[in-house]
């Protein structure tokens, strides 16, 4: 992640604060960050999303392209994810630098989808081992503030339902030979539903005590985080523990209280913001980059 | 003839056959949740290695090796402020790489050995695991190389790898604060869902949910968990911890006895 340069005494200060539930820009210990979410903002991708945590900037862009379902999964749609860590997000990041960082965010991404329930596949398929929706999802870092997962899971979850695949049908004609006719009303679209779409929620152990959406400075005073994917159910899909450090077996059942607390939280708020914005329609103002 | 491919058209892919038949009806027997597979742990057995491990547990066979410490091409950097206790900087603190990789035979499906991002991920996993446990401060801008091959997969391979690379940096001399134990865990589909301790592979491969946690036993600290699949709510999720790490120090006497054999060894073979 980006490089932070903390004082010894910087990093007492901040782990006293958490101990007394007060962190430097005066959240407690669950709160987040405000959160700035706007969907549709590339034009030529089924479905975008992006994303600004604090300092944290994350565009997501979604494209839904038509190919062969894989073997084992004859009757199933997949999702393929890609991370770009841009050398904007901190210089850390030119030229290779980003690669492991994007292949790790990339992976965890796959584990966080990898069950029956986050996204219908079934509805993304065609006709049965020949064609199926391949969704591509391609997140691209913009700028690193901390907390880089929270924020990216937050972006795909709003990019997928902004998704709008366009309706196909497969005509068979006399010879057996298939066909496949794409609908002439570019707005007949099938939309994913993201009910069960987990979002991360990373908890960083600074100190006794463990705090949501960490900053660059309160990471680089934890050792140990753990990340927790919970869906708005409460249902976990994914959990890991990052970096160096160890965690207490009794810390790790706390932060995973904690986990469903926030995460039923930021589910409600998430998918109330996304259902104002679909509601305003064509006429709503487009706030882009600039605003 | 051989090899002529402007002749004879076949497929580019090839897939074994097992893909085409249907084995669903075959469901794991019912077995007690909380059984550990019996396990043989052997140190020291790579010449060319500095340390080096090999662990059988059921069908899952793992072999480690570690090599270092190196010294580091990374150039000199000024060392940061020392840490608390006057640890070596941050900047100078030696640096821990992990390897993981599957013979090519080890699944049901030939892998090649390049093997992708499945690989990187496990061998973070297994970096983010060991970190803990090693004292890198003694090692200043020096580089530890593990790098675990597993030859069959039985179910529980990270689990299994863990162990053995901790045996491995044991047997190498490393300084550690700790062994690191890990256990696999998997939860199997239907209403009423079990966790399993030390799944096999069609367990393993038939589970809603898998987990796997590293524990160092002394200190009882978590060092490692990596997690997916539909696994239910929190007190699940919990549930199964507890009893990955209860596992975790059961296994521990095992590997305590294998360290004891192999320090035996090596004082038998260098005669005073």
């Amino acid at each position: 992640m980006a490089f932070v340069a903390l004082s010894e005494a910087e990093k007492v200060y901040i782990v006293h604060g958490v101990q007394e539930d007060l962190r430097m820009d005066g959240r407690g210990c669950e709160d987040y960050r405000c959160v700035e979410v706007e969907t549709d903002v590339v034009s030529n991708t089924s479905g975008s999303a992006r994303v600004k945590l604090g300092h944290t900037d994350i565009l997501v862009g979604v494209k839904a392209e038509m190919g062969t379902p894989k073997l084992e999964k004859p009757n199933e749609g997949y999702l393929e994810f890609f991370v770009d860590c841009s050398a904007n997000a901190t210089p850390e990041f030119e030229g290779r630098g980003g690669d492991d960082l994007g292949t790790e965010i990339a992976n965890t991404l796959y584990r966080i989808f990898n069950n029956k329930s986050s996204v219908d596949l079934k509805s993304l398929c065609i006709s049965p081992r020949e064609h199926c929706w391949i969704l591509y999802v391609d997140v691209l870092l913009l700028e690193c503030g901390g907390n880089l997962f929270d924020a990216i899971s937050i972006a795909v979850k709003a990019a997928l339902f902004n998704t709008r695949i366009p309706r196909v049908r497969v005509l068979e004609d006399e010879e057996g030979l298939k066909d496949i006719e794409l609908s002439d009303d570019p707005y007949d679209c099938i939309q994913l539903s993201v009910e069960n779409v987990p979002c991360i929620v990373t908890l960083c152990k600074i100190g006794y005590r463990h705090v949501v959406d960490a900053t660059l400075q309160e990471e680089a005073c934890s050792l140990a985080s753990l990340l927790v994917s919970v869906t708005s159910k409460g249902v976990v899909t994914c959990m890991r523990k990052v970096g160096k450090g160890s965690l207490d077996p009794e810390s790790v059942f706390e932060m995973m209280e904690t986990s469903k607390r926030v995460g039923k939280v930021l589910h409600t708020s998430l998918q109330s913001v996304l259902r104002k914005e679909e509601s305003l329609g064509p006429k709503r103002q487009k706030v882009g980059f600039l605003g | 003839m051989p090899g002529n491919n402007r002749r004879i058209r076949g497929p580019e892919e090839s897939q074994p056959p097992q893909l085409y038949t249907t084995d669903e009806d075959e469901v794991p027997a019912a077995r007690d949740p909380t059984r550990l597979r019996p396990v043989y742990a052997r140190a020291g057995l790579l010449s060319q290695a500095k340390g080096s491990a090999y662990l059988e547990a059921g069908g899952t066979k793992v072999l480690c090796a570690v090599s270092g410490p190196r010294q580091v091409e990374g150039g000199e950097r000024g060392g940061g402020p020392a840490g608390a206790g006057g640890e070596t900087p941050a900047a100078l603190r030696g640096r821990l790489l992990c390897d993981f990789r599957r013979a090519p035979f080890s699944g049901r499906r030939r892998r090649a050995p390049p093997g992708g991002s499945e690989e990187r991920e496990l061998a973070l996993a297994l970096q983010e695991a060991l970190e803990p446990a090693v004292r890198l401060g003694r090692y200043p801008r020096a580089q530890l190389e593990v790098s675990a091959l597993l030859l069959e997969d039985g179910g529980s391979a990270l689990a299994a790898a863990l162990t053995a690379a901790a045996i491995a940096l044991a047997d190498a001399g490393i300084e550690m604060y700790d062994l690191v134990v890990g256990c696999g865990l998997s939860r199997a589909p239907g209403p009423e869902p079990t966790w399993l301790l030390d799944p096999t592979l069609l367990e393993e491969e038939r589970a809603a949910a898998g987990l796997t946690v590293a524990l160092m036993p002394v200190l009882n600290q978590v060092a490692g968990l990596l997690g997916s699949g539909e696994g239910g709510p929190t007190e699940s999720w919990a549930e199964a911890v507890r009893l990955g790490l209860e596992g975790c120090q059961r296994l521990y006497p095992v590997l305590q006895q294998c360290l004891v054999r192999a320090a035996r060894r090596r004082g038998a073979a260098t005669p005073p």
